[in-house]
């Protein structure tokens, strides 16, 4: 445990009937971090984060958030945090100003103004649409300078240009020093804010680190495009040898008069690198990331390959009988 | 009052006022049902109504109409949309305190209850004029009681429910005998043997009886008085444990 972590979990267990729906889960979330939990459906993230707010009793494990324990003092804890739950909803009747107000005790109209919602101050919450209802829960997270705050399914429902303000909200967050937990299943939007990722599944921390780590482990490779700007040898691929052996480089295949470097991150540089060096600088370079949703995915594959093990073991064990 | 709890049982007061279900069914039926029962047998004190004057003893017994529809429509119904729309949720999330909702909707039943009261006994004044209260003291007991009672329902079956459908469906199945035979329909002496007898097993019949018998001298209705005393205690108990208070 950090003195700077805002949240931290250690072997938090839960189970609705006997179905575990998380598994021994840690987690940190430290001060002026943004941590996302990511993983499919029925992974544990919203159970988890519900745990963290007190709105659910852990059957194991133990959590700290903000000092405070979220089993015993959930009320007092709650009014620290600022939260935007999937599914929660609003009285349809209930206006934009007068939820403000009365989640907030005060106008808030800076937030207002922030998120494109001042017009709408005496609409009811039953007129907006999707968009502007996920607007609106953010300003109510946000309403009270929480040190924490808590989103889950941030930008459903969003527009393109409504979700970059969100987006821009959230980093501002950070700088502020605000800690953020944020429940996704958006993995470009992870990517985006994301200081730190949590992949999940069956309850389960499967591994955790920045995007661009998880991306790179469990990812596909870099891949680097161009078009070479000197004219092609007769042999296809042979003035590309020279490409092959810099560091990074796991293969180079020529197509239809392009050039496609597959390696690893470093491999951009040292390619950039060299084409400058000779002197064929393309005008159409382009490079290809492993994406944290290639990762996920991989990710999740692998787990998947691990299973029949771990059925195995439980069989063995009379767990499943 | 700037606090959360108090923000939240001001909001719900307002929001009360802007739901149609609530103006229906605790604001205008039962003034509407009030004008044309009691218009229909006249205002010569006949035996059906133990002697006295049949429009005064429907105002007598209307009160207790605004009692019912309000615990057993309007705070269900309420209650188990919030909690299928997930507002609770919110709301808990948020850091209002879980006995806060239940103190809201027990602020605001009763206030709709004085509401509505205020509103049928205005209009029945001038039409049928109001008969004099022979006890008032046990009047307002049993008005109090039964309203605190019929809340008290209504946030169980709020909790109970799993919809605002299944709230409204059973509200209203629960409503409608409770206020025919219990109520706002025929007088007892006329019912046959087997509808008297269910009758007296309702709740509503209890506290009508307690507020109707003092009002209008046919007595002090000690035994409805208790009954709607034990009544109230049970529903609120299994109301605060429904709601964590």
């Amino acid at each position: 445990m950090n003195e700077s972590d805002v949240v931290t979990v250690r072997g938090l267990t839960k189970r609705y009937g006997g179905r575990l729906v998380v598994d021994g889960l840690d987690l940190d979330v430290p001060a002026g971090q943004i941590v996302g939990l990511i993983g499919a459906n029925g992974a544990g993230k919203t159970t988890t984060v519900e745990c963290v707010q007190g709105l659910r009793r852990p059957d194991a494990g133990t959590l700290r958030v903000l000092g405070l324990d979220p089993v015993t003092e959930p009320d007092r804890l709650r009014t620290m945090i600022g939260s935007q739950l999937q599914s929660a909803g609003l009285p349809d009747r209930l206006r934009v100003g007068e939820a403000v107000r009365l989640f907030g005790g005060r106008d808030g109209t800076e937030l207002l103004d922030q998120f494109g919602l001042a017009n709408r101050r005496r609409s009811a919450f039953g007129s907006l649409s999707g968009g502007e209802r996920q607007r609106l829960f953010l300003v109510l997270a946000l309403v009270n300078h929480p040190r924490l705050v808590i989103l889950d399914e941030l930008t459903q429902s969003l527009d393109p240009a409504a979700r970059r303000g969100v987006w821009a909200a959230i980093d501002q967050l950070r700088t502020d020093g605000t800690a953020v937990l944020l429940v996704t299943h958006e993995l470009d939007e992870a990517e985006r804010l994301c200081d730190r990722v949590v992949a999940m599944r069956a309850g389960r921390v499967l591994d955790a680190g920045r995007p661009a780590e998880l991306a790179d482990r469990y990812g596909t490779a870099v891949t680097i495009t161009f078009t070479l700007p000197a004219a092609a040898s007769p042999d296809p691929g042979a003035d590309l040898g020279w490409l092959r052996d810099l560091p990074g480089v796991a293969e180079v295949r020529r197509q239809a008069g392009h050039a496609m470097v597959v390696g690893n991150r470093a491999a951009i540089a040292h390619v950039g690198a060299a084409l400058v060096r000779a002197g064929r600088i393309p005008r159409d370079l382009n490079v290809e990331l492993p994406t944290l949703e290639d990762a996920l995915i991989g990710l999740l594959d692998r787990a998947d390959a691990d299973l029949p093990d771990e059925l195995a073991c439980l069989e063995e064990s009379g767990a499943l009988r | 009052m700037n606090t959360a709890v108090g923000r939240l049982v001001r909001t719900e007061l307002r929001l009360m006022t802007r739901e149609p279900l609530t103006v229906i069914f605790v604001f205008v039926f039962p003034v509407v049902t009030m004008l044309i029962i009691g218009g229909s047998f006249g205002t010569t004190p006949t035996r059906a109504f133990d002697w006295v004057n049949p429009s005064h003893w429907y105002v007598a017994s209307y009160l207790t109409v605004v009692i019912a529809a309000t615990g057993l429509i309007m705070v269900p119904v309420h209650l188990a949309s919030y909690r299928e729309r997930g507002v609770l949720r919110r709301f808990a999330a948020a850091g209002f305190p879980r006995w806060s909702f239940a103190l809201g909707q027990l602020v605001t039943g009763l206030a709709a209850i004085a509401a509505g009261s205020a509103i049928l006994l205005i209009v029945a004044a001038p039409v049928y004029g109001l008969p004099p209260l022979h006890d008032a003291a046990r009047v307002i007991a049993a008005f109090a009681l039964g309203a605190v009672a019929f809340v008290s329902i209504g946030v169980l079956l709020g909790t109970v429910l799993p919809s605002a459908r299944a709230a409204q469906a059973v509200g209203l199945i629960l409503f409608f005998p409770s206020f025919l035979l219990g109520d706002g329909g025929p007088p007892p002496h006329v019912m046959g043997a087997a509808l008297r007898s269910v009758a007296g097993y309702l709740p509503l019949t209890w506290v009508t009886d307690a507020v109707r018998d003092p009002w209008l001298g046919l007595g002090t209705a000690t035994g409805s008085l208790v009954v709607a005393g034990l009544l109230t205690a049970a529903a609120a108990i299994l109301a605060v444990r429904r709601s964590a208070l």
